[in-house]
């Protein structure tokens, strides 16, 4: 699961272009949006092409989403337990 | 009425020039994010902006930055008027990558939100707090008959005391940007005319 955190932060950094940030500053509990790294509406879309792309995961829901993508550590779970990719 | 540019920014891919004078940029990463490290600029959103946003927020940021504009007061007589030739085909070229291909089709949310040329002039107002008229010119190449009718257009409007306006082209790794700050009634030697614009962008 470590393994899969670090990679999650690693790929959010990227496809966000979170510039100043490394995989260090994330907290892996802290809420994605709201606070800490302040990611936007746009950002909850590209999370979710995000997750289609590297996962297999369609999440076309935004409900189901803001559950998902609470924290890193939820969205890791998730993905662990829904992943075809 | 007299216009005046009370300060101006030249940004092409060779050079950075701020009211006459040079700017030194260190070379470390890619030219726009080498210019918006050397200008000590702190906006995290600069890099989720597309090149032509980056172009047009830069050029905007270094001509405000030796007036000490204030961008933390809501201005509503304070316009932003910009025109370059290729709108925003830079982006929507990239956008178009992310949909080209069956089999690999993932439309990018991030790089859609700036396939339109405007979003640059919505971006330099968020940063600014400015609330006045916003326009965005598309021309077959710059011209600086244009680009002084496009500010003094933006003055017709009686309430609108100055103008932040600029010609922002990015396209293909290429950069051409001017952008300046025109007030009424300036005390200004530089007046707004074609031949000072036409000086300007040819510096």
């Amino acid at each position: 699961m470590e393994e899969l955190i670090l990679e999650l932060k690693k790929e959010i950094i990227e496809v966000l272009n979170l510039e100043e940030i490394t995989p260090e500053d994330i907290d892996t509990d802290a809420p994605l949006f709201g606070e800490g790294l302040g990611l936007d509406s746009i950002d909850a879309l590209e999370l979710m092409m995000l997750m289609q792309k590297n996962y297999g995961i369609k999440v076309d829901n935004s409900e189901k989403g803001k559950e998902i993508f609470k924290s890193i550590r939820v969205m890791a779970e998730f993905i662990s337990n829904n992943r075809t990719k | 009425m007299k216009l005046g540019i009370e300060s101006y920014c030249r940004i092409t891919n060779e050079k950075v020039i701020v009211n006459d004078k040079t700017i030194a940029i260190t070379c470390e990463q890619s030219w726009l994010t080498d210019i918006y490290h050397s200008a000590k600029i702190s906006y995290p959103k600069f890099f989720k902006m597309d090149n032509l946003a980056k172009s047009g927020f830069l050029g905007s940021e270094l001509a405000l930055q030796p007036l000490e504009f204030d961008k933390n007061t809501i201005k509503e007589d304070i316009a932003v008027v910009c025109c370059n030739r290729s709108s925003s085909l830079d982006d929507d070229t990239s956008y178009q990558k992310t949909i080209q291909n069956n089999d690999d089709y993932y439309p990018s949310p991030a790089v859609f939100v700036y396939t339109l040329a405007n979003i640059v002039t919505g971006e330099i107002s968020i940063r600014n707090k400015t609330m006045g008229e916003s326009a965005f010119y598309v021309m077959e190449q710059f011209n600086p008959q244009k680009f002084c009718s496009f500010a003094e257009s933006a003055f017709l409007d009686s309430n609108i005391q100055a103008c932040i306006c600029g010609w922002v082209e990015y396209y293909n790794e290429n950069c051409d940007v001017l952008f300046t700050y025109i007030t009424r009634n300036s005390k200004n030697n530089k007046e707004l005319n074609i031949d000072t614009i036409h000086t300007l962008y040819n510096l």
